[in-house]
C-alpha cells in the first residue's frame, strides 16, 4: 500500500571492494522508522524482469538509508549500475529488530560471514553507547571480501577477520575464529549472519557454552510482508516466515 | 457510474478482489486505507486440519512470474475462525472464505464451521485438492467436483464458487459440470503445474520438487480460459491470472469477468489491487460507460 511503498533518490552507489557496493539513498522518513536488523525491499527495475523485489537489511540509517550489498545475480547487477538521483521504489522498514542484549551481558559477539557482516553496523551504532564489549568475527572469504571495517572500529568493536585463503588476517572459516568469544553462558550475547554452515556452526558453539543469541536469517522472498509464506525457515515451533516472523530469530530456536 | 457486481444473492460494491493466498497472514498490515475499498477479500485457502506446509524453499522467481509450492500453511478452520476471522472481519469488506477439503465430508465439516460467521458472504471451494479414487485432483475430474459442489449446496445457502485448476485438457467441461451442480460462481484460474531445477546442483529447486506457475506469465492463458468458459457456462466468473494493471483486469472482465482477483501482483506491488480499481473507474469515465456490467463479456459481442 502506498503507505508502505515510496520512490527515494540514490545519494550514491559505490564499489567498496571487487565484491561489494555501499549504496546510499535519501529517505528521511526511513531512517526514522527503521531499527538494527529491519530489511527494505527494493524493485530494481520497473519491469516483470527481474519480476520479484529484492530484499536488503540496513547497513546504516544516520543522513541516509544505506545498503551494503554483493553482486551475485542480474537484480543486484542492476542494482550496481545505478547512478546519483536514479529513483528506487522501496517497501519498509520491514521484519523484527535485533533485541537488545539482556542485563548482565558484558560481550556482544557477532559472527558474520560474508554479506551477512551488513546488519551489524546499523546494530553496534545503537550497541556502542552501552556498557559492552562489542567483538565482530568475520569470515571474509576471500581477499575480494574485505572492505574497510574501520566505520565498525569507530564504534568500539574489536575485529578478526578470517579468509578461506588466509589471504587476510587467519586461513579458514570463521568458526576458526571462535576461540575469541568468551564461553560465559551469562556475560556473553552472540549475533550472527551469514550462509547457513556458518549460522548452524555458531549456533553449535552456542549450544556447548550456553550462549544465547540471535540470528539473522535469509530466504528467497516474493512480497516481504508475511503474505504470501514463501520465505518459511524451520524453528523448534515450526516454519515461521523470515519476512514478518524474522528476520531476526532466536540463535538456538531455528532448526538447520 | 456503477461498479455493482453480484454473486448469487450477494452483491459487492465493485469488482476488484484478492486471489486466494496472496493476501492475509500479515494482520500487522489489515489497517491499510487501501483494502477497505476492495469488492471483498478472499484469504488463504483453508482445510479443516492445521497444515504445516512444504519444506523450502517454497517459491522460485520465473520470467515475469514466480512458482510457488507453499503447501497450504494454516492452522485450520477452529484455528482460522478463532484467530484469523475477528482480524479479517475488521477490514469491514465482504470475505470469501477459500476452502479445501481432502474428502466430501471435510469440505462439507468446513463449510458448516464457517456457518455461524455473518461476516463471511461466501465460500470458494479450492478443487485443486486430491481426488482420492482416481490418481488426480478433484478439479481434473468432473464427476469428482460436481460431488463437492452439491454436498455443500445441500448444507448451506451461502454462495459456493467453485476455484478451478487450469491443469485440464477442457476447462469448459469442468466448468459445466460445476455449474449443473449447483455452483454459484467460478474463479479461474488457480495456477498452473510448473518446476524448476538448479543446473548447478543438478536438482530440483523447490523443496516440493514441483509447483504452480502464477504471474503476468500465465495471463494470456488465463483470459483464454475466461473467454472460453463465459461461452459456456451462465454462472458469474472470477478472473485471475497475473493482473499487474487496471488494463489486464479489464481485459479478463472483456472476456468474461464479473470479478477479478489480483494475486501475485500483491507480492510485487501492494497497491496493485487499489490502483486497478481507480483504473477501472478511469477506463469507464473515458468511455462514458455507466455500468460496468456492460464491460462483461463484451469481447464477444464485438
Ligand atoms: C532479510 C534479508 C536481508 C538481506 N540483506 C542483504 C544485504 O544487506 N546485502 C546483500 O548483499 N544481500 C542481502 N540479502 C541477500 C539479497 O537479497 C540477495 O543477494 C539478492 O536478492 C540476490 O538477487 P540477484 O538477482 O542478484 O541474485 P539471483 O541469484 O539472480 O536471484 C534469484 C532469486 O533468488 C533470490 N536470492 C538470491 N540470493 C538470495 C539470498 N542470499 N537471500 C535471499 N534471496 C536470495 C533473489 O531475490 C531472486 O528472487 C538479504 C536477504 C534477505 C532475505
Ligand atoms: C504464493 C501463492 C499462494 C497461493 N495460495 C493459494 C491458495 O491457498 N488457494 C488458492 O485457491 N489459490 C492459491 N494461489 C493461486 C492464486 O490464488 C491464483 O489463482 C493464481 O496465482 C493466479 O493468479 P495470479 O497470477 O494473479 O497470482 C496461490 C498463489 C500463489 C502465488
Ligand atoms: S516473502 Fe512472502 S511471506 Fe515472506
Amino acid at each position: 500500500m502506498s503507505e508502505l511503498r515510496n520512490i527515494y533518490k540514490i545519494i550514491s552507489n559505490k564499489k567498496v571492494c571487487p565484491r561489494f557496493y555501499h549504496l546510499k539513498i535519501e529517505a528521511p522518513k526511513l531512517v526514522k522508522n527503521v531499527r538494527p536488523g529491519q530489511f527494505i525491499h527494493i524493485r530494481v527495475r520497473d519491469s516483470v524482469e527481474p519480476f520479484f523485489r529484492r530484499p536488503f537489511c540496513v547497513y546504516r540509517a544516520q543522513d541516509s538509508i544505506d545498503i551494503l550489498y554483493e553482486v551475485v545475480g542480474k537484480g543486484t547487477a542492476l542494482l550496481s549500475a545505478k547512478k546519483k538521483n536514479d529513483q528506487l521504489d522501496i517497501l519498509g522498514p520491514l521484519g523484527n529488530t535485533f533485541s537488545m542484549p539482556p542485563e548482565g551481558v558484558q560481550t556482544v559477539v557477532m559472527i558474520a560471514g560474508g554479506i551477512g557482516v551488513a546488519p551489524f553496523l546499523f546494530l553496534t551504532d545503537q550497541l556502542k553507547t552501552r556498557p559492552v564489549h562489542l567483538i565482530l568475527l568475520y569470515g571474509g572469504r576471500t581477499k575480494e571480501h574485505i572492505f574497510s571495517l574501520a566505520p565498525f572500529k569507530k564504534n568500539g568493536c574489536k575485529i578478526y577477520t578470517a579468509t578461506d585463503d588466509g589471504s587476510v588476517g587467519v586461513r579458514g572459516r570463521v568458526s576458526e575464529l571462535f576461540f575469541h568469544v568468551p564461553k560465559d553462558s551469562r556475560g556473553t550475547w552472540i549475533y550472527t549472519c551469514g550462509p547457513k554452515p556458518m549460522m548452524a556452526s555458531a549456533q553449535q558453539f552456542a549450544q556447548e557454552h550456553q550462549i544465547n543469541g540471535e540470528a539473522s536469517c535469509e530466504e528467497v522472498m516474493a512480497c516481504g510482508l508475511g503474505a504470501c509464506l514463501g520465505c518459511a525457515t524451520k524453528t523448534k515451533e515450526g516454519y515461521k516466515t523470515v519476512c514478518y516472523d524474522g528476520p531476526v530469530f532466536d540463535l538456538n530456536e531455528l532448526v538447520f | 457510474m456503477n461498479l455493482n457486481v453480484s454473486i448469487g444473492s450477494i452483491v459487492f460494491d465493485n469488482p476488484v478482489t484478492v486471489a486466494s493466498g496472496t493476501f492475509s497472514a500479515a494482520e500487522k498490515f489489515y489497517g491499510l486505507k487501501g483494502w477497505k475499498r476492495l469488492g471483498a477479500i478472499v484469504p488463504k485457502t483453508i482445510t479443516l486440519h492445521a497444515r504445516e506446509g512444504n519444506p523450502p524453499p517454497r517459491i522460485w522467481e520465473t520470467p515475469a512470474g514466480m512458482i510457488n509450492a507453499i503447501g497450504l500453511e494454516n492452522a485450520g478452520t477452529k484455528a482460522f475462525i478463532t484467530d484469523k476471522l475477528p482480524g479479517l472481519a475488521s477490514i469491514g469488506r465482504p470475505l470469501i472464505i477459500s476452502v479445501l477439503g481432502y474428502s466430501v465430508e471435510e469440505f462439507q465439516s468446513i463449510v458448516e464451521l464457517l456457518a455461524g460467521s455473518p461476516e463471511i458472504v461466501a465460500i470458494e471451494l479450492n478443487l485443486s485438492c486430491p481426488n482420492l479414487k482416481q490418481k488426480k485432483l478433484v478439479a481434473q475430474d468432473p464427476q469428482a467436483a460436481q460431488q463437492i459442489v452439491a454436498a455443500v449446496k445441500r448444507i448451506s445457502s451461502k454462495p459456493m464458487i467453485a476455484k478451478l485448476s487450469p491443469n485440464v485438457t477442457d476447462i469448459t467441461e469442468i466448468a459445466q459440470a460445476v455449474e449443473a451442480a449447483g455452483a454459484d460462481a467460478i474463479s479461474l484460474v488457480n495456477t498452473f503445474s510448473a518446476m524448476a531445477i538448479d543446473i548447478h546442483k543438478q536438482k530440483p529447486v523447490l523443496g516440493n520438487i514441483t509447483g504452480g506457475l502464477s504471474g503476468p506469465a500465465i495471463r494470456p492463458i488465463a483470459v483464454c480460459m475466461v473467454y472460453q468458459t463465459y461461452k459456456k457456462v451462465n454462472i458469474p466468473i472470477i478472473g485471475m491470472g497475473g493482473i499487474m494493471t487496471a488494463g489486464d483486469a479489464i481485459e479478463f472482465i472483456l472476456a468474461g469477468a464479473t470479478m477479478v482477483a489480483v494475486g501475485t501482483a500483491n507480492f510485487i506491488q501492494p497497491q496493485v489491487p487499489l490502483d486497478v480499481l481507480n483504473g477501472i473507474r478511469q477506463y469507464m469515465k473515458d468511455r462514458k460507460i455507466a455500468d460496468v456490467k456492460d464491460l462483461i463479456g463484451a469481447a464477444h459481442r464485438a
